[in-house]
């Protein structure tokens, strides 16, 4: 794991390209995470964590290592996922194709049963407030603690806590509805 | 559709477990990296020699108005020093002898003229000198 002080002394060597190596795979799946739970579409969140990774590069230079390196990262993920996510029309909901292909692409040949009902699951989840939802694919996707979600979306580990419970009641609130009245 | 919470827990995680940047990402990135530390180090060097162009141009502005000034003093010093060298002349006059007296009547008004000539010629040669200069190269 690349240090403050490892980071800075490549920076300094004038070796920034190194340093994004060296964060990428401690960081992409997280950006991404972070960005495709704001703007609910891959193509998107993917142009996002790019644009994140050459903003780093462009702000290694100024990075004095006195704030956590994470919480830097993170900071610039939000600010970019918000942008990108006030540039484009406004989404309400993901559309058949999307949820079909999130779906399929979740986990290779389940049956069609399962299909239906994470398509299912996926549709409440896409309706739940942001919050909720960023916390649900944040902890889901990347199976991080709460203490890491709370850092990423910068909250309270409590607020992670109680979001997470209240989206996980929501949505199997919502999937008994569903199936009472299929 | 039931969905106690393990079953949820399972659809969720495999759901988002999976999501992920598409494989060549890395690569993708990179190349948009060395892109951007090309252009970086052009607009680098771009910079570097803009700042060093309005540093040098400064420079040559400050040593533009320092020669203007020497010269304005210079001729000031010129016309201060001309009018104790009249009144010493005049004041010397009465002291010469005949025949320098004679020589002044003779010759008198040339001499002023030169003396005039003289002093009007300093300010007037540190300008010719400034102009003849060769100018100052930025590259």
């Amino acid at each position: 794991m690349l240090t403050n002080a490892s980071l800075m002394e490549l920076v300094r060597a004038e070796r920034r390209d190194e340093a994004i190596v060296q964060l990428l795979p401690a960081y992409r799946r997280k950006v991404f995470g972070l960005a495709y739970s704001l703007l609910r579409d891959r193509e998107a969140a993917e142009d996002v964590t790019q644009e994140v990774f050459i903003k780093l590069w462009r702000a290694l230079p100024a990075f004095d290592g006195r704030a956590s390196m994470s919480t830097w990262i993170y900071t610039i993920a939000r600010n970019a996922s918000l942008s990108a996510l006030r540039a484009r029309r406004p989404q309400s909901s993901l559309s058949d194709a999307e949820v079909m292909d999130a779906v399929e692409s979740s986990n290779p040949l389940p049956s069609a049963d399962v299909l239906v009902e994470r398509a299912a699951i996926l549709r409440l989840v896409d309706q739940l407030p942001t919050k909720q939802r960023q916390v649900i694919m944040l902890f889901y996707m990347q199976e991080q603690s709460h203490e890491e979600v709370a850092a990423t979306l910068a909250m309270p580990v409590g607020t992670v806590k109680t979001l997470l419970h209240r989206a996980r009641a929501r949505l199997s609130a919502s999937a008994g509805k569903m199936s009472a009245t299929a | 559709m039931s969905t106690p919470d393990s079953e949820l827990d399972k659809h969720l995680a495999a759901l988002f477990g999976g999501l992920d940047t598409r494989a060549d990402f890395d690569v993708r990135l990179m190349a948009r990296l060395r892109a951007e530390s090309q252009t970086d180090a052009t607009e680098r060097g771009k910079r570097a020699r803009q700042q060093e162009l309005t540093r040098h141009r400064r420079a040559v502005l400050e040593l533009q108005s320092r020669r203007r000034l020497t010269l304005r003093m210079l001729a000031l010093d010129a016309l201060g020093m001309s009018l104790p060298l009249m009144v010493a002349v005049i004041a010397a006059w009465s002291r010469f002898g005949g025949d320098v007296m004679d020589i002044s009547r003779q010759y008198g008004p040339y001499i002023a003229m030169f003396l005039a000539a003289l002093i009007a010629a300093v300010p007037l040669l540190g300008m010719w000198r400034e102009q003849t200069r060769s100018p100052i190269r930025l590259f």
